[in-house]
């Protein structure tokens, strides 16, 4: 034993193995190269430049005309026209849904059979032609009155005067809004634990209150991403109230190329505003969601502008660059080929 | 024997379930400032019982009542009429429950839990509700999570904010739904040193539980159920050394 030659009892023992190891350590490491993934890439730029291109090119866009009467002040009153249509149809019917979904779910088998015909009703009727029966209704009932169902009655109105075609798009859009919110808001609320309403009882909190403070709040999280798309669907099914000849969005975009033919342009018009102000609905989802996932995650998820912030202070394309002009170290084993320092550069 | 005045008083109990009674005319007894422990089998209904007590299931025939007040129900001369729920909501308040799977609210605090009660159901004013809120989670060792989300918390903490939770009523009686037994084990003992703590403080209390050594050290009655009756109850070394009934011995034999 002490006769051994002192420089490498060791690793005469593993020497096979170590040696082996300890060479592979220092070998750089290429990443794959995806060559498939390049070209579908490199297909989709060329194609979506050439769309690009003949956006800017092709003179029947014809863009002089878009920029005239983008801000123009026709179209600027029917944009808030359709905001107004798409506000009070989301805020009425979604007052009347919830006030549905909370019927389907009581006790009593009466509010549970109207609301429950009540959707199949509505969802029946295509919005179109509940639309134009709201705006004849003065045909079918010339006055409508106030008083005592069967009994005397003390006030009478023109119907005409009451329900004009604004108040009969309103009307049109919140009932037929109110059978689909009312069936959105009952999935959010039985999909809420059921040991929550019983905690809740057993706290002695009152109906109401077990419903706006516990079961609600908790029903949102379901709720908002379906909602938002009804709303962002009502939004842009206010155009189907130009059937009655109201000036809202689509119906002056269609007045404006009636009368000077400009087409094309006056539908990018509408477009850019679809867009635009779906756009701002987005937005506003986003945050209304993030204020109901309170709880809902044990690390609270950073809100988009300190994502975008650290998106920015490093990129993953970043780590890519410096992990490819990193230089092959040298004996160091744990640099370039472990597992964790590969994910780490990819995360 | 003429002790304190019963607390909680259950006669003739039956519930039964899509047809199946789980409980067959329930007897039961507890006295102010007394700990009842509740033992049997899955499915012999102890949990059905307490959930009965503070009318979470209406009892299908018998009466319960709580500190002198008829739960659910009210005498008006010769008969008794059924409260509305209202009426019950407001007799619940006086009866803390805490649940097995703790069951607190996702989206509010710790604190908000525990204040959301006497906010809510006994109309506090917000300020003192919190800072009672605040001493009740500071007295089950959490006075610094209390701004914590429960899936914040471990399963043990969550579990003595719900005691908080059920405190925070000033309840006249607590009932305890197997407490512990959705915790990891090592997170059992938290729980039960709170418990036993509020046995020690001399409020009244049902548990339902299936650790033994707990259920021996905190009570002054053991009840033993099976298949929705009660087989056997008395002093725990009375009742758990030697049982008489011999469906109490086979289930003691099993958990030992």
């Amino acid at each position: 034993m002490s006769s051994a030659p002192p420089a490498a009892p060791l690793p005469a023992q593993h020497a096979p193995l170590n040696d082996d190891f300890a060479e592979l350590a220092t070998l750089p490491v290429v990443p794959a190269r995806h060559y498939g993934r390049w070209l579908a890439g490199a297909l989709v730029v060329v194609l979506t430049a050439q769309f690009l291109h003949g956006l800017a090119t092709n003179p029947g866009w014809d863009w002089p005309t878009f920029f005239d009467y983008l801000l123009a002040e026709s179209v600027l009153k029917a944009v808030w026209l359709t905001i107004q249509l798409t506000f009070y149809g989301t805020a009425l019917g979604f007052t009347l849904g919830v006030l549905l979904a909370v019927m389907r779910l009581s006790r009593s088998p009466v509010l549970r059979a109207v609301a429950w015909t009540y959707v199949w009703a509505f969802r029946s009727i295509p919005l179109i032609v509940q639309l134009l029966f709201w705006f004849n209704l003065a045909y079918l009932y010339r006055e409508l009155g106030l008083g005592i169902p069967f009994g005397p009655v003390f006030w009478t109105f023109e119907t005409m005067h009451l329900v004009g075609p604004l108040a009969a798009a309103v009307i049109g859009l919140a009932l037929h809004q109110a059978a689909y919110a009312a069936e959105i808001v009952r999935g959010g609320i039985i999909a809420v634990d059921s040991g929550q309403r019983e905690a809740a009882a057993a706290l002695g909190l009152p109906k109401a209150r077990q419903l706006r403070r516990i079961v609600l709040p908790q029903a949102m999280r379901g709720i908002l991403p379906n909602a938002a798309n009804e709303i962002i669907s009502l939004f842009k099914g206010t155009s189907i109230v130009s059937v009655m000849a109201l000036g809202e969005l689509f119906y002056q975009v269609q007045v404006i190329y009636g009368r000077n033919g400009r087409v094309v342009p006056l539908l990018m018009v509408a477009t850019v505003w679809y867009i635009v102000l779906t756009t701002v609905l987005t937005v506003v989802q986003h945050a209304v969601e993030r204020r109901f996932a309170r709880g809902a995650e044990r690390e609270p998820t950073p809100g988009p502008f300190r994502r975008a912030r650290e998106a920015l202070q490093r990129p993953p394309w970043a780590a890519r660059l410096a992990r490819r002009g990193q230089a092959p170290p040298g004996a160091a084993p744990e640099a370039p080929g472990t597992p964790e320092a590969r994910a780490g550069g990819a995360r | 024997m003429s002790g304190p005045a019963p607390m909680v008083e259950v006669r003739g109990v039956r519930k039964s379930f899509g047809g199946v009674e789980v409980l067959h005319g329930i007897d039961l007894t507890v006295a102010a400032g007394e700990v009842t422990v509740i033992l049997g089998p899955s499915g012999s209904g102890k949990s059905t019982l307490l959930r009965a007590i503070n009318h979470l299931e209406r009892p299908d025939a018998g009466l319960v009542r709580v500190d002198g007040a008829l739960m659910g129900l009210r005498r008006v001369g010769g008969r008794l009429h059924e409260l509305r729920e209202r009426a019950v909501l407001r007799q619940r308040a006086r009866i803390g429950f805490v649940f097995q799977n703790f069951h607190l609210f996702p989206h509010l605090t710790a604190l908000e839990n525990v204040a959301e009660a006497p906010v809510g159901a006994l109309r506090r004013p917000r300020a003192r509700a919190r800072r009672e809120a605040a001493a009740l989670l500071d007295r089950v060792g959490l006075g610094d999570r209390l701004d914590a989300y429960p899936r914040q918390l471990s399963g043990g903490q969550q579990q003595r904010v719900a005691i908080a939770r059920a405190l925070a009523l000033s309840p006249r009686v607590l009932l305890f739904d197997e407490p512990t037994s959705a915790l990891d084990p090592e997170l059992v003992g938290e729980v039960l040193t709170v418990i036993r703590d509020l046995a020690r403080g001399g409020t009244t209390m049902l548990v339902v539980t299936h650790e033994m050594g707990f259920a021996r050290e905190i009570a002054d009655t053991v009840v033993f159920m099976d298949q929705g009756r009660i087989v056997e109850q008395g002093p725990p070394d009375a009742v758990l050394d030697r049982p008489r009934h011999p469906r109490t011995r086979a289930f003691l034999a099993q958990v030992r």
